[in-house]
């Protein structure tokens, strides 16, 4: 036993003094932050999640490389369009032919009843806060599968009821609401998606020209699922009289929280959850053929010094460097640092018209130097001079060491509707102050203001717009102040969405590379981040832009929406409606070993797919 | 003694109650809007108007205190402390899964405490008011005086980035494959004694390795509490009759101080020990998080960070308990130690 | 009498090599705290602790003329670490004074009334015990959010139980003395009591106590603001300017003077108030009397 104990500490001391090549030649190893939250693809919401979601499901389709606009068939053999007779009815009916000889992990067959089952799970689903939304939008144009069955019992019944009157005490539906709940599934979602064949169908209320990125490869929710398992492990058994049972069940109460059995390149071994850790294996039987790496592992290390010692060791291959720190690991030998890569998120501010009632953050309320009123921000020139007393340049130089673009509204670069001629708002002190001169009949130069803006610790970003604005209005009259002032997320999320902030930073990150997805979230009066601009705007905001938003969202033809979008955002851009502050670019820093990495904005994390190493 | 271990005892439901009630009511000043932000993770969560307000009622956290806290209790009568969501699996197993990593960590790092702390103690009390003794005190005292986090993150700096001999986490990567396999038998979670009864000391060895960074920084921030603790109680027994008498008979310094003083010194120093084992348990959240190692303090400042409710409510029952009972321990074998102390 | 105890003790104090450096350490931030005005002019008088923005980026930089101790976070780390002094006092003084306070009366009463009364407060104090200080501190400063005022809040909420207990046993103690038992028999008032004859005959130990506990009450600040949930960023406090450092720690030439200026001054803090803490106890502790 010594002896084995003497070899064994020998290559224990060589094998910590000699620097192997490639440090674990056939493994992956990802220091990021944060960890998934939850594995089941209808409730996972969150880069993380879909990150593991990513490499052990398949969905129809995926997109092609780096683009963000053309698709490559996956499960589905084709990518439906009009030329291949895939998308019919002007844009109502979707088909997809469903590729043969796939295999789950537990080597089941992948067949069009696996792919009907999945979407109508989630949609049954469909958990509070979760992804589901987006699919049941496409399908029948309402948000929550609840306000599907609940049109539905209007039409039959005449009443408009909430959909918990439908449940009795001890949960299961009163004995004359039964029968239109069963309605709800036989008559409404079964031919939503039917299985005709090899191929799968799609019947949508209206057309709905995003759904191809809803479906696309990035998009946890559309995994498809292996309907013999799921059944067996306890999830909606296909029936149209149980369905509200398994419908909006508590996250842990999933029994996909932390098992899959997808189709996908990687299986998953261990969700090790003391230590962050994720670890994946190779499946061999993948139906494009086996990853060239046999394991993959995710690893949630939230200290930077830490993370960013272990890329410098090898010990990691690949590691997540917040922009402000993109100094220290440029020119670290054996480690690539790319730069400048596009996402699809914006960061801006954007005021409240109506500041709720009760709020701190407005000072006395009053015009009176010591606040501001309520509707403080429904004078145009008020708004006019924030959004010109701010230097954009120097913020992207300085702040974000350079990562990050502008944009002239809420919507990135690369997307549809996107023009780089519309104008940007000028870093304009002079314009500012004339703007501020005139504002409220000039009582707001005479009188001074005073309110607060907030923003999360932990974002640097965010703190120092804020106290950009705050330099820059302030230096404009004395009598001018603003407060900066940090508060936790929770505290933030609960104040904004209440309208308790007279103005608020957010940032958006994209579901579907589509314009709707940011046009509507910041500019329609039901958008989300139309209701903490207060009422006051969502009533400008129904009768100069609904409409118009609406109407670009049911058009087909590329040319005609790109027009309709251009007219969205000027109107939104001459009303100084919000302040793009930037498009964040975003930086890769991994090993040179690692090879076969490329750049989709749309992708949740990585493709351990596309990946190998060597010298 | 019976008796009062008795009387103890009895009195652990009613502080773990007191405990309980105390954190309710703290997170109850936080109302249900906040309280919700644990189970969202961002603005996406209201991308459908009024989810929200379906999370909260979900979740019942709009109830009122007495209805929340009836329904918990009733919960962990039944064994269930509920679901943490900082955890990703049930309080129970979350704590339970995640405490063996601090315990193992924490009774490493008083190996070293203990008995470099009586060393150092013993020379200062003997070299008593001479630099030697000076010299401890301000070194261990300027110990005392670091922020723990500093003097990991220093660690980190010279032992791992510029020397590469103490890297941070728990294990290797080749080795958590040996420790995750089939063939390897978890005893006890802890992998320093798991690892030499399955007789991998290549295991052993590299665990070793990832404890020492955080081992050093935690004994060095507390060496100065029992180097205190010796030297007085050192001090003190040095004054009585006996070791005047055994120097007056002309016993050499070394015997008197080895065989005479020393053992009667270190009563207290055993109970302090015990004390410090229970304050490190509960002390380890900074340098869990520094060295990226598991452990129940990283868990629990999660939790808190987070408003991770049930994790936090379970997090301060299971220290509760911790504390309550390692004190009693303590206690109890002062008292059997030491025949003077009489238990009340 | 008493005069005479206290020219021997301040004899004793003088005599200790490091307990000198502890009030030389100690007199040096008192400087620097009363001074600071002059020493880093504000530039908003009307919120001194904000340390003013230096430049938009957040990249830091070494010391230069303008800022001798060099730049983090946007911000410039000697008005940090000057103002930082006060802060660090106001923390140590109103905690540890506070929780002092608040234990002196707890343990008063419950030492000199007893019974049942001794009975409800002990185990108030053994629920408030039974949580660690770090872990309770932090989830009170969450519930009540950032800010310096409620990380102070929650430490005087979980601070006070130490006193109360050393006060309790002190007391009963003295409760047995002669002229204790004589003040009663005389009918004076139990209030008069506790002011008059016990707690001046405690009052030692809970100096020493505070003491030694102002020190730790920094480093637990410092703690909590590494951990996100301390001061405002930009607020003069060496907690915040060492936990800008936090992720510049590995590049030596550009965090050095971000842990160095304010780590230092913090230790230096810590380390005075502990060996003056030391020295009294050494004086104070009847033990080692002799």
């Amino acid at each position: 036993m010594w002896r084995k104990f003497l070899i064994l500490s020998v290559v224990l001391v060589i094998s910590i003094f000699s620097f192997a090549a490639v440090k674990n030649p056939d493994t992956v190893i990802v220091a990021t932050i944060g960890e998934a939250d939850t594995l089941d693809p209808h409730f996972a919401y969150d880069t993380a999640s879909g990150e593991v979601l990513f490499n052990t499901y398949d969905c129809l389709i995926q997109y092609k490389g780096e683009s963000i606009k053309e698709f490559e068939p996956r499960i589905s053999t084709a990518v439906p369009s009009v030329e291949n007779g895939l998308i019919k009815d002007d844009g109502k009916t979707y088909v997809f032919p469903i590729r043969k000889g796939v295999k789950f992990h537990n080597g089941n067959d992948l067949t069009p009843e696996d792919v009907e089952y999945s979407f109508e799970r989630g949609i049954l689903f469909d958990p509070a806060g979760g992804p589901m939304w987006m699919i049941i939008e496409a399908l029948f144009g309402e948000y929550t599968w609840e306000d599907v069955v609940m049109n539905h019992v209007k039409l039959r019944t005449g009443k408009d009821m909430a959909y918990s009157d439908l449940f009795a005490e001890n949960g299961e539906p009163k004995p004359e609401y039964a029968k239109y709940l069963m309605e709800a599934y036989r008559d409404i979602l079964d031919p939503a998606i039917e299985v005709e064949g090899d191929n799968v169908v799609f019947h949508l209320v209206r057309p709905f020209a995003p759904i191809l990125y809803i479906l696309a490869q990035g998009s946890s929710w559309s995994s498809i699922l292996d309907k013999e398992t799921c059944i067996e492990k306890g999830l909606w058994d296909g029936k149209a009289d149980t369905w509200w049972k398994y419908h909006d069940l508590p996250k842990e109460e999933s029994p996909l929280y932390a098992f899959e059995n997808g189709s996908g390149p990687f299986k998953l071994v261990e969700w090790n959850r003391e230590q962050q850790k994720v670890i994946l294996e190779r499946f061999d039987d993948y139906w494009n053929g086996p990853a060239k790496i046999k394991r993959a592992i995710i690893w949630g290390i939230d200290e930077f010094s830490t993370r960013k010692a272990m890329l410098e060791k090898g010990d990691v291959d690949v590691c997540y460097v917040p922009a402000q720190y993109l100094s220290q690991v440029e020119g670290m030998p054996g480690v690539t640092v790319k730069k400048g890569l596009p996402t699809v998120s914006i960061t801006s501010l954007h005021f409240n018209w109506t500041v709720a009632e009760g709020s701190e953050y407005i000072g006395s309320g009053k015009l009176d130097g010591n606040g501001v009123p309520r509707d403080f921000f429904t004078d145009i020139n008020v708004r006019k001079a924030f959004v010109h007393a701010f230097n954009y340049d120097a913020f992207i130089e300085d702040v974000l060491n350079g990562m990050g673009e502008r944009v002239p509204s809420d919507l990135p670069t690369g997307f549809l509707g996107y023009n780089p001629d519309l104008p940007l708002y000028k870093f304009d002190l002079k314009a500012a102050k004339a703007a501020l001169q005139q504002a409220w009949n000039g009582e707001v130069w005479t009188k001074g203001f005073k309110m607060s803006l907030l923003y999360n610790t932990g974002n640097e970003a965010r703190q120092t717009a804020a106290e950009m604005l705050k330099y820059y209005i302030e230096s404009l009259n004395p009598k001018f102040k603003i407060e900066v002032q940090g508060v936790q997320w929770p505290n933030y999320l609960s104040a904004y969405k209440r309208g308790l902030l007279p103005a608020f930073i957010i940032g958006w990150l994209a579901d579907y590379p589509d314009p709707h997805n940011f046009i509507f979230t910041y500019y329609h009066s039901q958008g989300v981040y139309g209701g903490p601009q207060g009422e006051a705007y969502k009533e400008w905001a129904r009768e100069n832009l609904d409409a118009l938003i609406e109407q670009a969202v049911q058009e087909i033809d590329p040319a005609k929406r790109q027009a309709l979008y251009e007219e969205i955002q000027k109107i939104a851009i001459e009303n100084y409606i919000g302040m793009p502050l930037y498009q964040p670019l975003a930086i890769r820093v991994q090993r040179d070993w690692l090879k076969g990495w490329y750049r989709n904005p749309m992708r949740p994390g990585e493709d351990f797919y596309a990946y190998w190493k060597e010298e | 003694m019976i008796a009062y271990i008795i009387r103890r005892l009895l009195l652990l439901p009613l502080i773990l109650f007191g405990v309980t009630i105390l954190i309710f009511g703290m997170l109850e000043l936080l109302g249900p809007e906040k309280l919700v932000s644990a189970y969202i993770r961002g603005p996406e969560a209201e991308k459908v108007a009024g989810a929200t307000q379906k999370i909260i009622e979900k979740y019942g956290l709009d109830k009122p205190l007495p209805v929340k806290y009836e329904r918990w209790l009733g919960n962990v009568l039944k064994g269930d402390l509920g679901w943490s969501l900082v955890g990703k699996q049930p309080v129970l197993s979350a704590i339970l899964s995640r405490f063996p990593y601090t315990l193992e960590l924490a009774l490493w790092a008083i190996i070293p405490v203990v008995f470099v702390g009586i060393w150092l103690g013993i020379i200062s009390a003997v070299h008593h008011n001479k630099f030697l003794d000076h010299f401890l005190r301000v070194f261990a005292i300027i110990g005392w005086s670091f922020p723990d986090f500093v003097f990991g993150l220093f660690m980190i700096l010279i032992f791992y980035t510029q020397l590469g001999w103490f890297p941070p986490g728990y294990l290797s990567f080749d080795m958590e494959r040996v420790v995750t396999s089939s063939q390897f038998v978890n005893y006890t979670k802890m992998v320093t004694i798991d690892s030499i009864l399955n007789l991998r000391f290549d295991v052993f060895l590299d665990a070793l390795r990832h404890l020492i960074a955080p081992v050093i920084t935690l004994a060095y921030l507390w060496w100065a509490y029992i180097l205190r603790i010796t030297r007085s109680s050192m001090l003190e027994v040095l004054r009585k009759e006996y070791i005047r008498t055994a120097r007056a008979k002309g016993l050499s310094e070394d015997v008197v101080i080895n065989k005479h003083a020393r053992r009667n010194a270190l009563i207290p120093v055993a109970t302090v020990s015990g004390q410090m084992i229970i304050a490190l348990l509960a002390g380890t959240v900074i340098i869990e998080s520094v060295f990226n190692r598991p452990g129940l303090g990283r868990f629990v400042a999660m939790a808190a960070t987070q408003l991770d409710y049930m994790s936090i409510i379970g997090g301060a029952l299971f220290y509760s308990i911790l504390l309550v009972l390692g004190n009693l321990i303590v206690d109890v074998s002062y008292a059997l130690i030491d025949p003077r102390i009489r238990l009340q | 009498m008493l005069r005479d105890e206290i020219k021997k003790n301040t004899k004793k104090f003088f005599k200790n090599p490091t307990a000198v450096l502890g009030l030389f350490l100690l007199v040096f931030f008192i400087i620097i705290a009363l001074f600071a005005p002059l020493i880093a002019p504000p530039k908003d008088p009307n919120n001194p602790y904000r340390i003013p923005i230096a430049t938009w980026s957040l990249e830091p930089k070494p010391p230069s003329p303008e800022h001798p101790f060099g730049v983090i976070g946007q911000r410039d780390i000697f008005y940090g670490v000057i103002w930082g002094t006060r802060t660090a006092f106001r923390i140590g003084l109103i905690v540890a004074g506070i929780s002092a306070i608040i234990g002196i009366i707890m343990g008063s009463l419950s030492g000199y009334f007893g019974g049942w009364i001794d009975e409800v407060l002990m185990r108030i104090t053994d629920i408030f015990m039974s949580l660690p200080f770090l872990v309770a501190a932090m989830v009170l400063t969450t519930v009540l959010g950032k800010g310096l005022d409620k990380v102070m809040i929650a430490m005087i909420v979980f601070g006070w139980m130490g006193t109360a207990r050393l006060i309790r046993g002190n007391i009963l103690q003295v409760k047995e003395e002669q002229y204790v038992l004589a003040a009663k028999a005389l009918g004076v008032r139990d209030s008069l009591i506790i002011l008059k004859h016990v707690i001046p005959n405690t009052i030692f130990p809970v100096i020493v106590q505070v003491s030694m506990r102002m020190g730790s009450l920094v480093i637990t600040a410092a703690a909590l603001s590494f951990l996100g949930l301390g001061a405002e960023p930009g607020y003069a406090d060496w907690g915040t300017l060492l936990s800008y450092s936090r992720n510049w720690l590995t590049q030596f030439d550009k965090a050095w003077f971000s842990i160095v200026y304010p780590g230092v001054a913090m230790v230096l803090f810590v380390l005075a108030w502990n060996l003056v803490g030391d020295a009294l106890r050494d004086i104070f502790d009847p033990r080692l009397r002799g």
